[in-house]
């Protein structure tokens, strides 16, 4: 009886209120469903459509696509093709090495972070969190000055007298790899610190009072514990600088070819657009293939430390 | 003199400290956490460490254990002072409030831990790991990990874990706040117990006074970054020294009275011993006094609430000039309890156990 009486308000429901209150239910697939149909316009069918142009032949007419058959060709010509083979490795050594240099310049921070007092660690997350309120063209633009022929770099080393020449920084890799650490390096020390903080500081005076030097306690207790953290920022770096566009494209000065760059010429500037698209699929594909491959390090690396500590 | 009272039943005269803290002060910027505390402990005494939060007794802690350092003052561990030496290379172990259990480690490589920081042999380890799970009977949960165990089993993993490593000095920072009420109780004695039976020194801290009047040897009440009395807990309890120790610890009953020619005169016309003169402040618990009917003293009253606590009955008589009593008699179970509104007299049953305080 009391049970008719609780669902009476329901039936009288109308349809939008219904709708709302299972979104707002949390259960089953409910909640997902703002989620999944803003995804599916702005991804899943950008996607199919960008992998029907990369399996077709197409004729375009008046910037429109007036035909489209099926075909391999573009997929097989880019896997056959020297140019895609040393493209796609020039990405990929970028951005390890980029995310390898993140993790090696963004864990003392994390560290720092983790033992710091209050104030240190609020200096640390402005300093961290600042350079994302710029754009990244703006932060890119700003290595242009200090890497320049007279830029802050050539200029002081000269005045010192240690160079005659201008080193020719910019337009090089090095160049790529310097702007890409710095642009790269706070989506490596949040997570950490992220990570990092959740255990909290009692573990560590316990590990001393245990008879843990500082290194035995970062060894044994605060690299184990912050693996996910690692794991995390590792996947990150490595995604964004694996598919980056700007920072090659500026700090290359043009002639810097990685995979964004070669999709972006083919689609803007040559107008292949199946080009492009096989282009994409092959840098989706391999860098997924890549975050797998984290994920697992990630996973074995948490296991090893756990019977490590010997 | 409660102090040397107390050194002469623990024989800490005799035998040379193990803990021996002496005029310690410490200083946050401007606000003094310690000041000259000083303490000895005994070979195989538990000393409590009894105060409101902030009277610095986990300070205190924090500087035995090495985490913070005294600015003046001496901790000396065996004769040794240990100022300035290194937190792991301190013969202390400490229980933290929140276990602080390494939680990517099994329970017998977290009791384990220690002891590979030593570089001990992995035979070794084995050995004295199942050893210590055994005394605080863990054995079968040596491979689960931490978040797999109980608040009362996780205690027992943080005592294993500094047990193995045969501490000079243990240290108890609030064991039992994350325990509830029930295990609570159960997991005091058994803790007590157990400390008794390796002979270890211990110091604890707590702010639950029953906690402290269960695990002590010797409680060291803490007000203000200073220790106001040591003392066994029943001469705390019995003969607090200063009335901020009376107050904090039980229930007790102050009046003010005039005091001169080594007496007091109580309300109830009985005299009590003390060295003061002039205005003082008179104290007693409420086991100390008796319901009686009215006229038999000059001490009167009415009582105004009643209840009954298992085999005690707790009374709140009120007095002409608006303060409050509070008397605790035993319960005879036929006759029935004096009744709100009545009106009594109060009569104090042992003038000696009546504490005299300066205003």
């Amino acid at each position: 009886m009391t049970e008719a009486a609780f669902s009476q308000p329901a039936s009288k429901a109308s349809l939008s209120e219904q709708v709302l209150d299972k979104l707002l239910s949390g259960r089953g697939i409910w909640p997902a469903v703002p989620a999944i149909i803003v995804l599916s316009v702005v991804a899943v069918i950008p996607f199919v459509i960008l992998l029907s142009l990369g399996f077709s032949d197409i004729v375009v007419s008046r910037g429109a696509i007036v035909s489209q058959t099926f075909s391999l060709s573009h997929l097989t010509n880019a896997l056959t093709d020297p140019l895609y083979w040393t493209t796609f490795q020039r990405s990929l050594t970028l951005a390890i090495n980029t995310t390898v240099l993140c993790l090696l310049f963004g864990y003392p921070v994390a560290y720092l972070f983790l033992i710091g007092g209050k104030w240190t660690r609020r200096l640390i997350l402005i300093l961290t969190i600042a350079p994302l309120l710029t754009s990244g063209i703006v932060r890119t633009y700003a290595w242009l000055v200090i890497l320049g022929g007279r830029g802050v770099v050539n200029s002081t080393l000269m005045s010192l007298g240690l160079i005659d020449q201008p080193l020719r920084i910019m337009n090089t890799h090095w160049a790529v790899l310097i702007g890409m650490v710095q642009i790269h390096l706070p989506v490596m020390i949040l997570p950490l610190i992220a990570v990092m903080s959740r255990h909290e500081g009692g573990l560590f005076e316990a590990s001393a009072n245990l008879g843990a030097s500082r290194l035995g306690t970062l060894r044994t207790v605060i690299l184990p514990l912050s693996a996910p953290g690692i794991g995390t920022g590792a996947a990150l770096v490595f995604t964004l600088s694996y598919t980056t566009f700007v920072v090659p494209q500026l700090l290359g000065g043009g002639n810097y070819l990685n995979a964004a760059t070669m999709i972006y010429e083919q689609v803007v500037f040559s107008l292949e657009w199946s080009k492009g698209s096989v282009s994409s699929l092959i840098l989706m594909v391999t860098c997924l293939i890549v975050l797998v491959v984290i994920a697992m390090i990630t996973n074995l690396f948490t296991r090893w430390t756990k019977g490590r500590d010997a | 003199m409660m102090q040397e009272k107390a050194d002469l039943m623990y024989g800490s005269d005799i035998a040379a400290p193990v803990l021996s803290i002496g005029a310690v002060s410490k200083r946050f910027g401007s606000i003094t956490v310690l000041q000259d505390c000083s303490l000895d402990v005994a070979e195989g005494e538990i000393v409590t460490l009894l105060g409101a939060s902030g009277c610095g007794k986990t300070t205190l802690l924090r500087c035995i254990a090495g985490f913070w350092d005294a600015e003046q003052g001496a901790i000396e561990i065996d004769g040794r002072n240990v100022s300035g030496m290194p937190v792991n290379r301190r013969p202390v172990g400490v229980v933290f409030q929140s276990y602080a259990l390494f939680p990517h480690l099994t329970v017998a490589r977290n009791v384990g831990y220690g002891l590979r920081m030593r570089g001990v042999s992995r035979s070794e380890i084995e050995a004295r790991v199942a050893e210590a799970l055994d005394t605080v009977s863990l054995a079968e949960f040596a491979d689960r990990y931490p978040a797999q165990l109980s608040g009362g089993q996780q205690q027992r993993v943080a005592v294993a874990r500094v047990l193995v490593l045969q501490p000079r000095v243990l240290l108890l920072d609030e064991p039992f706040s994350a325990l509830d009420a029930k295990l609570r109780g159960a997991m005091q004695v058994e803790l007590r117990q157990l400390i008794k039976r390796l002979g270890l020194t211990a110091i604890f801290v707590t702010h639950d006074q029953e906690e402290a009047l269960t695990m002590s040897d010797r409680i060291a009440v803490m007000r203000a970054g200073q220790i106001e009395q040591v003392a066994a807990p029943d001469t705390v309890f019995d003969h607090p020294s200063t009335a901020y120790v009376a107050d904090f610890i039980g229930t007790s009953n102050f009046w003010d009275a005039e005091a001169g020619n080594g007496t007091v005169a109580l309300p109830d016309g009985q005299t009590a011993q003390t060295d003061l003169s002039g205005k003082v402040q008179v104290m007693t618990r409420p086991h100390n006094l008796r319901v009686a009917p009215e006229g038999t003293s000059p001490w009167r009253g009415t009582v105004s609430f009643h209840r009954t606590v298992g085999a005690l009955i707790e009374y709140h008589v009120d007095m002409p000039d608006g303060t409050t009593i509070q008397v605790a008699a035993m319960r005879q179970e036929r006759a029935s309890p004096v009744q709100a509104g009545a009106a009594v007299s109060l009569s104090v049953i042992d003038p000696s156990y009546c504490a005299v305080y300066p205003i």
